[in-house]
């Protein structure tokens, strides 16, 4: 059945104009849609009935979404989806990493103090353990080429240091 | 499909695409209907719907996603308010095409009807009728719409919408009828 009015009220509200200007009252996007869902106390439905009572293009806006939502829908186009999904892209993720390194940075920096700590105290250890290593080598390295030096004197006098008195003993005949 | 409801709002304000990526999925059916239906008496053409519907994402994720971050989920659904922010994105772009392009034959004749301003008309004082009395009466009489419409838009019974109209008439005639001489 067709709740249609009698003509005789259309008329009678046709010939009436309400006071007011249409402009009187801006609403806001959430205040609109929280309208439509019939959720504003009785005071802000009010204010929002007044403006849609006012404005046509409100009423339009009304009409519309009431025949859309809570309906089932078509898929969008795949052209659609797919260059909207553009819009966030790289950036984002470049700034999404830099949200984890701050993340993981921030994991950290309770302990960084003593963290540091330790770190100065093991390169000073590395060092010490660096410069200790490197006295040694230069030590044997010394040991090394004075040895060195004994072989090949050795090698020049193959009688031993005490030469001439061994060759003297040789042709002396003592014996 | 993720839907609508269960997107993380944060994540997506955020900017993580991944959330991103799924809210498109979930919001483009929407998104798509209520631009076309908005625009469809502007006699746009099927990439006009696609730029326009383009123009509504980009507004939600445009200034550090400042547009979706004035969303309030404690007030409204998802939906509703993206149905609402998209309605309005199409209905400015459709006029910023007009400024720039238009001819005049493209534009619908409602659009360019002008009130004819000698039809005096009685001025309804202000507080005679509730602003709910007034919204129905509007939505019966000026946008032609049934009982049974304006409740469902109204989020009320319909016979609510039945007695209010008829304490609104009252209301006037009995007004009206004081007023006469």
């Amino acid at each position: 059945m067709t709740d249609r009015i009698p003509k005789s009220d259309k008329d009678l509200w046709r010939s009436l104009a309400l006071d007011g200007s249409p402009s009187s009252a801006a609403v806001s996007d959430i205040d609109f849609a929280a309208w439509l869902e019939g959720r504003l106390p009785h005071a802000e439905a009010a204010r929002v009935d007044a403006a849609v009572a006012r404005d046509p293009e409100l009423r339009a806006c009304a009409i519309e979404l009431a025949e859309i939502l809570g309906k089932p829908l078509p898929p969008a186009p795949p052209r659609l989806v797919v260059r909207a999904q553009a819009l966030v892209g790289f950036a984002a993720e470049r700034s999404g990493d830099r949200t984890s390194r701050t993340w993981f940075t921030s994991l950290l920096s309770p302990f960084g103090v003593w963290q540091r700590g330790v770190m100065a105290g093991l390169a000073v250890v590395v060092a010490a353990v660096g410069f200790a290593m490197g006295g040694g080598l230069g030590e044997s390295f010394a040991v090394r080429q004075y040895a060195s030096v004994e072989d090949s004197t050795a090698l020049l006098q193959p009688f031993g240091t005490n030469a001439p008195t061994q060759l003297n003993d040789l042709f002396t005949d003592n014996i | 499909m993720t839907e609508l409801g269960q997107i993380d709002l944060r994540s997506l304000a955020a900017g993580h695409k991944r959330t991103w990526d799924e809210f498109v999925q979930a919001a483009s059916p929407l998104i798509h209907a209520v631009v076309r239906r908005a625009i469809a008496s502007y006699r746009q053409s099927e990439d006009d719907v696609l730029d326009a519907s383009q123009d509504v994402f980009v507004r939600l994720c445009a200034n550090d996603f400042r547009l979706l971050k004035t969303y309030d989920p404690a007030r409204a659904g998802l939906s509703t308010w993206l149905a609402v922010v998209a309605r309005s994105a199409a209905i400015d772009f459709v006029r910023r095409r007009r400024q720039a392009t238009t001819a005049i034959d493209d534009i619908p004749e409602a659009a360019l009807a002008v009130e004819d301003r000698h039809i005096e008309k009685l001025k309804i004082p202000d507080g005679l009728l509730t602003e709910r009395q007034t919204v129905i009466l509007k939505f019966l009489y000026d946008e032609e719409r049934d009982v049974s419409e304006i409740a469902q838009l109204l989020k009320i019974d319909a016979q609510t919408v039945r007695s209010t109209h008829h304490k609104a008439l009252l209301r006037l005639r009995e007004h009206f009828r004081e007023d006469d001489p």
